[in-house]
């Protein structure tokens, strides 16, 4: 089932075009890594893919429902610098548990589901013992780490990752892939993750998306050459 | 002082406006919308002097004027986003402004009026007021209720808080609306150039206690019953204006606990040393 349907998108700043041609679809179950140098408008595609920006040209469509037709839930964990509000008065079990509200649960409370899918997913990121601190507290890794801890706790259809291991070691990030892994493969999850760690991540990913400046155009643009099955060095552990 | 009918009614007042200060006051503060209530308190003097200037009850054109004005501002955050501070400066002096001018037109003949706007009257709070502000303090108590969950994302990101369905532009509208109604409610009874040090105090001073969101609203509410019944007070007592009083405590509690917790913190560390010295313990 196609989740995100990207049709030959298009995105200008003012006049200036910074992406063209961008089509690629991302279905429940991929394993999709979005790479591109520094300033290749990565985080600007996820935006219009989010619906943040709308397209100059082309269309993006994000499905409604899930696999079980139930309505699409999408995790969404912004780059670290812009998602974090430093003086936000919050503890870091209070941010995790948001995670759930998406969850049917604006207007409930939490039950013991919804409980345990916050330990576990606090655990998943080795922050449980550290869940009545002041999020302005911690580290920038920490944070991070949080901010996934809050992903995993929505449980959702979709994630769409923006550079989410910044300031995470390689032990720590690999856990992570493995666990991401295991929600699109055994769980049919679809994921588009903005990432330069892409040799690390190639194992994992099913998908490959480069955006690439266009050298015909007089503008800083850029264009995808096509989605393809990232190359494996190493063979799946997994 | 309690024998007096006006004084029972500013202590009333000022109870419900304990109540609602630091909800509205905490979420300004996250969403960096602290000048958005300084901003509604110039604007809502402008909608004071259009009601007397037609002659009609100020509190009416003054609340449809805010709440005009509150709409207004959320569209200007959305246009200069980077640089939403551009909106509340046009806004405040604009503000200011279009009340100069009806005042102007209305030839002096408002200006005993007009102090009473600016600085405050305990005095002359009527019992239509208290019954306002009553109906106001259990629809935001309500609204919090039911939309806290939600105005907890909403205040955390924005984005995030797009990607997981809510409508982010009604639910900014009405925070806008409900904080400019507040203030046009509340402005009569502590004044239009300190309205917004009362909402924003309580909350500012109880970021700094408590750890956790709930917490941050209710030490709040406790610090704003503290700081609005000890302000009236001492305005009775010292004929000085209510609103200036009121935010002299405010900025009296503020410096306290800055003090103390610093006190706390140093003691917390000595404490911590000299154990560690004892114990050798260097973790």
């Amino acid at each position: 089932m196609q989740y995100i349907t990207v049709d030959d998108l298009a995105f200008h700043y003012e006049d200036e075009p910074v992406l063209e041609n961008i089509s690629f679809e991302v279905n429940s179950g991929d394993f999709v890594m979005l790479t591109g140098e520094n300033g290749a408008a990565k985080t600007t595609l996820l935006r219009n893919i989010l619906g943040l920006l709308k397209p100059s040209k082309g269309s993006v469509t994000l499905s409604r429902t899930n696999r079980w037709d139930e309505k699409l839930v999408v995790g969404y964990v912004p780059q670290q610098v812009s998602s974090f509000n430093a003086g936000f008065p919050s503890t870091v079990l209070e941010l995790v548990q948001s995670g759930r509200y998406p969850r049917g649960r604006w207007f409930k409370k939490l039950d013991k589901e919804d409980k345990e899918h916050v330990r576990r997913s606090l655990e998943s990121v080795g922050m449980w013992d550290m869940r009545h601190k002041k999020i302005g507290e911690l580290s920038g890794g920490q944070k991070q780490r949080i901010s996934i801890a809050r992903v995993f706790a929505t449980d959702p259809d979709l994630f769409v990752l923006d550079e989410p291991t910044t300031g995470m070691d390689s032990h720590s990030r690999e856990e992570f892939y493995r666990l991401l892994k295991h929600n699109s493969q055994d769980h049919g999850k679809g994921i588009l993750m903005v990432t330069h760690d892409h040799e690390e991540l190639r194992q994992y990913a099913n998908k490959h998306i480069e955006l690439i400046r266009k050298e015909d155009s007089p503008w800083r643009c850029f264009s995808m050459d096509s989605c393809k099955e990232p190359s494996r060095h190493h063979s799946s552990s997994h | 002082m309690f024998f007096y009918g006006f004084m029972q009614r500013a202590f009333q007042a000022s109870f419900l406006i304990s109540l609602i200060a630091p909800v509205l006051g905490l979420f300004l503060i996250l969403r960096r919308q602290s000048l958005m209530a300084d901003t509604l308190s110039h604007v809502s003097l402008a909608g004071v002097a259009l009601g007397m200037l037609l002659g009609t009850d100020p509190t009416w054109t003054n609340i449809i004027v805010v709440i005009g004005v509150a709409i207004l501002l959320e569209y200007l955050r959305m246009i200069y986003r980077t640089y939403s501070e551009i909106s509340v400066a046009m806004l405040m002096s604009g503000g200011m402004a279009v009340a100069l001018v009806l005042l102007g037109l209305n030839e002096g003949g408002g200006s005993l009026n007009i102090n009473q706007f600016l600085f405050g009257s305990i005095v002359t709070i009527s019992q239509q007021q208290i019954w306002l502000l009553l109906a106001l303090t259990l629809a935001i108590g309500i609204l919090y209720i039911v939309f806290r969950k939600p105005m907890y994302i909403l205040t955390f990101d924005e984005d995030t808080a797009f990607t997981a369905g809510l409508p982010i532009k009604r639910m900014s509208i009405l925070f806008n609306v409900l904080t400019g109604v507040t203030i046009a409610v509340i402005m009569p009874i502590v004044g239009a150039l300190l309205v917004s040090a009362i909402i924003v105090l309580p909350a500012a001073i109880s970021m700094r206690l408590s750890k956790s969101f709930n917490g941050v609203i209710l030490i709040g509410i406790g610090i704003a019953v503290i700081g609005m019944l000890s302000g009236l007070t001492a305005s009775y007592q010292y004929g000085t204006p209510p609103g200036a009083s009121i935010t002299l405590i405010f900025i009296f509690i503020f410096g306290l606990t800055t003090a103390v917790k610093k006190l706390f913190s140093a003691s917390q560390y000595e404490r911590l040393t000299r154990r560690r010295n004892i114990t050798g313990d260097t973790d």
